[in-house]
């Protein structure tokens, strides 16, 4: 038997973040290859940047023979989002804008319009079957798993089948996991893996990624065209397939959870990642709070420049769990995502012209607890109060960073202005390290909270007794937190009180945690009181009576200033996080715990103060 | 908390103070929201909007609310501005239609009217400052400050006239001076090798003090010519 394979080649969305000329130079002439060739049909999908550079770098007449391709019917090019975002986890109208905004570009670029819409992750839900055919697409390709979920059975799945929501129709098209791995690997056996998929004449879906190393594309496409001479394999868009095949039957319901984002396969959905990882989270709930903000107070025609800088951030890299610069758990890539969106975010002030202070009281994080919002022109911060006054934001617009960017492995996420107390014992580096990274002793209580406005800005009072347990010993402290933010200024600064309201004398050293996305391979410096630490970025160290303490992080052009109202004992550690293979030593942030010697009797009061300020380079 | 429904912003760009409320407000969340408007209300700015585009009113409590709000603003001397551009909220506030100011945006309540904005500003800064300017003073006032600019701006714009005719002058001669010496030049390169012949003679040594090359030589020179006479 002759089998029917229509490959789906696709380019890896970290792509775009290296050497993205070189890719399309090497594609260019791969699809050369191809279509010299004639002996390979496929589909191949390329985001919005992709398909920019290869008109960019295109050779005269280049063009011309892949349109000729097209119009033969050798070449398909599946349609998607721009930047290949995982939609549903955006709303309705900026997946629209996505999608539209590719579909202009092969209109202009290849004079067609796509049939079938291709997402790298291939996730799915229910929502983008009306938003997909509002868009003019006839079908979408699917992972098998979901579609063996959906029926209930374990056996290969190929052809189509047709999907319904809200009146509108879609057909899918099920990408066979198992052969696309033996075809992938070189798997002698992939003949028989074939066979199931393709009886009765129907064409099995592959989908195949492109090498992302620019020297090894034209290799593939090469390999490709041998391996279907070879093999007597009989080639075909999956457009035409769907075409000229009938429907395998209509499912009722159909959910994917997608590939290589790094979630655990028991996954139902890309929302389970909103869940596991909250530095995911974070970067989402920022993306929707501009976008609605933008969506209020912009004009159609600004709203469409700002969605220009927004929409980079839902690249598909910025919701992955994944290491190698190819999800977030990569520090390179976090800060990638919130350069984005703080580079909206300064785009959205100036065309608002807002120089003031902005403090919102909502549930920003969307999990049924308010947060704190505070906002001037030059800094960003959001102050969740019921988790003992931290910060889960710090950024700073014009160097376009967020300092609370940090991993943690165990799923909690990175914060700033985390209060804790440390018993009065002797401690090395190494065990008040230890201590920290478990988030011990410390002040979590939730906070009452009042906002108060004068002439030179803002402050969010907190106010509350913590309890805690150091060395055995119970106590209650009476806290007062004041975060102080000013128009214009590109810092902000937290006042203690605390009281001892019990009738025992407590002594124990008090501090605030810091878990900086700083550093790292790029590196950068940390100078206190004028002394370089010159500092391994692997072992803890204190050091005692500091005044002032600043982090230059040269990657990302900015210097980071601490300043203490009395001199503090500095803490400084490495956040480390675990490889794919072996134990934490992945370097993932920045740990800094400012703390002092903390003697307090009965009912007497201690203050402190901090302040946080950011600059350029 | 049945409160936390509510979600509150407040924006402060100076003399303008945009509170935004927004969710679904009843009974339950009346004192919370009565707590954090009073408590964003103390503070400084002329102008307070309460943006209400995003709230739906479940009860008619806070229409009170909303009064007693306009009476402690006007007692600060600020002005309150509701915004919203909705039936619904149409339909809640006609009651009060002709008490509360109401526009559909910031924007909308800023392209209204200088005067009664200038004079909301007036009456702010004098109550802020002790300063009470009557309209005609403070119109003269400006008149004279108005008059003060346009004539340093005469004055400014006269002398940058000046200079721009004095450099295009000293730039014309420095030109001429060029095309002279480049003149001087072709015209000595051209009888150099006449002079060198003898057959042109060098008129500029002929002169008096053609061969006198140091001070000691002048002050001889002096010295003869005073004897000779």
């Amino acid at each position: 038997m002759k089998p029917t394979i229509s490959f789906v080649l696709q380019l890896s969305p970290a792509t775009a973040y290296k050497d993205l000329e070189a890719v399309a130079r090497n594609l260019l002439d791969g699809l050369d290859v191809l279509l010299t060739s004639g002996l390979v049909k496929c589909s191949v999908y390329m985001d919005g940047p992709t398909l920019r550079m290869l008109r960019k770098v295109a050779k005269p007449l280049a063009f011309g023979k892949i349109k000729n391709g097209i119009r033969e019917g050798l070449l398909e090019f599946l349609g998607g989002g721009f930047y290949d975002p995982m939609l549903p986890l955006f709303p309705e109208e900026v997946q629209r804008l996505q999608l539209e905004q590719h579909c202009t570009l092969l209109r202009k670029f290849f004079d067609m319009e796509p049939q079938g819409y291709f997402n790298s992750s291939l996730v799915w839900e229910m929502d983008m079957t009306a938003v997909l055919a509002k868009s003019g697409f006839d079908y979408a390709l699917v992972s098998e798993a979901a579609i063996q979920d959906a029926l209930g059975r374990s056996t290969p799945t190929s052809g189509w089948f047709t999907i319904e929501d809200k009146g509108a129709l879609m057909r899918i098209v099920p990408v066979s996991g198992e052969l696309s791995r033996a075809i992938e690997n070189d798997d002698l056996n992939w003949r028989k893996i074939a066979e199931p998929y393709c009886r009765e004449g129907k064409s099995a879906v592959v989908l195949l990624d492109l090498p992302p190393e620019p020297s090894e594309i034209v290799a593939f496409f090469e390999r490709l065209v041998d391996f279907v001479e070879t093999n007597d394999v009989q080639t075909w868009p999956v457009g035409y397939t769907v075409n000229q095949l009938e429907p395998e039957g209509s499912l009722s319901y159909l959910m994917s959870a997608g590939r290589k984002l790094g979630l655990p396969a028991s996954a139902k959905t890309c929302r389970e990642m909103l869940i596991r990882r909250p530095e995911v989270n974070v970067l989402q709930k920022f993306f929707l709070s501009l976008f609605r903000r933008g969506r209020d107070s912009l004009s159609d025609e600004k709203f469409e420049v700002f969605c220009d800088r927004l929409i980079p951030a839902m690249s598909p890299i910025f919701f992955r769990d994944l290491a190698n610069e190819e999800g977030m758990r990569c520090l390179n890539v976090r800060k990638w995502g919130f350069r984005y969106l703080l580079t909206a975010s300064s785009a959205l002030d100036s065309m608002m012209s807002f120089s003031g202070l902005r403090v919102e009281v909502c549930d920003f994080l969307l999990r049924g607890e308010k947060q704190i919002w505070m906002e001037n022109s030059n800094m960003s911060s959001l102050l969740d109060y019921r988790a003992g006054g931290v910060l889960r934001l710090l950024c700073h617009k014009s160097s376009a960073v967020n300092l609370l960017n940090a991993w943690r492995d165990d799923g909690e996420p990175s914060l700033g202005f985390l209060d804790c107390l440390l018993p009065n014992v002797d401690m090395t580096p190494v065990q008040i390290g230890l201590a920290l990274s478990l988030r011990e002793y410390l002040l979590k209580d939730p906070y009452d909270y009042t906002i108060s406005r004068s002439e030179s800005g803002a402050e969010v009072q907190l106010l509350e007794e913590q309890g805690f347990t150091v060395g055995g010993k119970k106590g209650v402290f009476r806290v007062e937190k004041d975060y102080v933010l000013a128009p214009g200024a590109s810092s902000i600064s937290v006042k203690y009180t605390l009281s001892n309201s019990t009738y025992m004398d407590s002594k124990c050293f008090f501090g605030t945690i810091f878990e900086l996305g700083l550093l790292g391979k790029s590196g950068g410096r940390i100078v206190i009181d004028g002394f370089d630490l010159k500092w391994d970025g692997e072992n803890p160290l204190v050091y005692p009576e500091a005044k002032e303490m600043k982090i230059q992080d040269f990657a990302q052009g900015c210097v980071v200033t601490m300043k203490f109202d009395s001199p503090a004992s500095v803490f400084v550690g490495p956040v480390f996080g675990a490889s794919s293979s072996a134990a934490p030593e992945v370097y993932q942030g920045l740990r800094i715990y400012p703390f002092w010697r903390t003697a307090l009797t009965v009912m007497d009061e201690k203050k402190f103060g901090i302040s946080v300020s950011v600059s350029g380079r | 908390m049945r409160s936390d429904l509510i979600d509150i912003q407040v924006e402060d760009y100076g003399e303008d103070v945009e509170i935004t409320l927004s969710g679904s407000l009843g009974a339950f969340q009346l004192p919370a929201v009565r707590e954090k408007i009073d408590m964003l209300a103390d503070g400084p700015g002329c102008f307070f909007f309460l943006n209400l585009s995003h709230a739906h009113f479940k009860v008619n409590d806070y229409l009170d609310l909303f009064l007693e709000l306009l009476n402690k603003l006007q007692a600060q001397n600020s002005k309150l501005v509701l915004i919203f551009d909705s039936e619904e909220l149409d339909e809640y506030f006609a009651k009060y239609r002709n008490i509360f100011e109401i526009f559909p945006s910031r924007s909308a309540y800023k392209d209204s009217g200088m005067s009664k904005q200038l004079q909301q500003i007036g009456i702010h800064y004098a109550v802020k400052t002790g300063i009470r300017l009557s309209p005609s003073v403070a119109i003269a006032g400006a008149l004279l400050i108005v008059g003060w600019a346009i004539t340093l701006f005469l004055i400014v714009a006269a002398q940058g006239r000046e200079i721009a005719d004095k450099q295009a002058q000293i730039i014309a001669l420095q030109a001429q001076k060029e095309r002279y010496v480049r003149e001087i030049d072709r015209l000595e390169s051209s009888i150099g090798p006449l002079r060198k012949l003898g057959v042109v003679q060098d008129t500029t040594m002929l002169s008096s003090f053609g061969i006198i090359q140091d001070w000691v030589t002048y002050l001889e020179y002096l010295e003869n010519s005073r004897r000779e006479k």
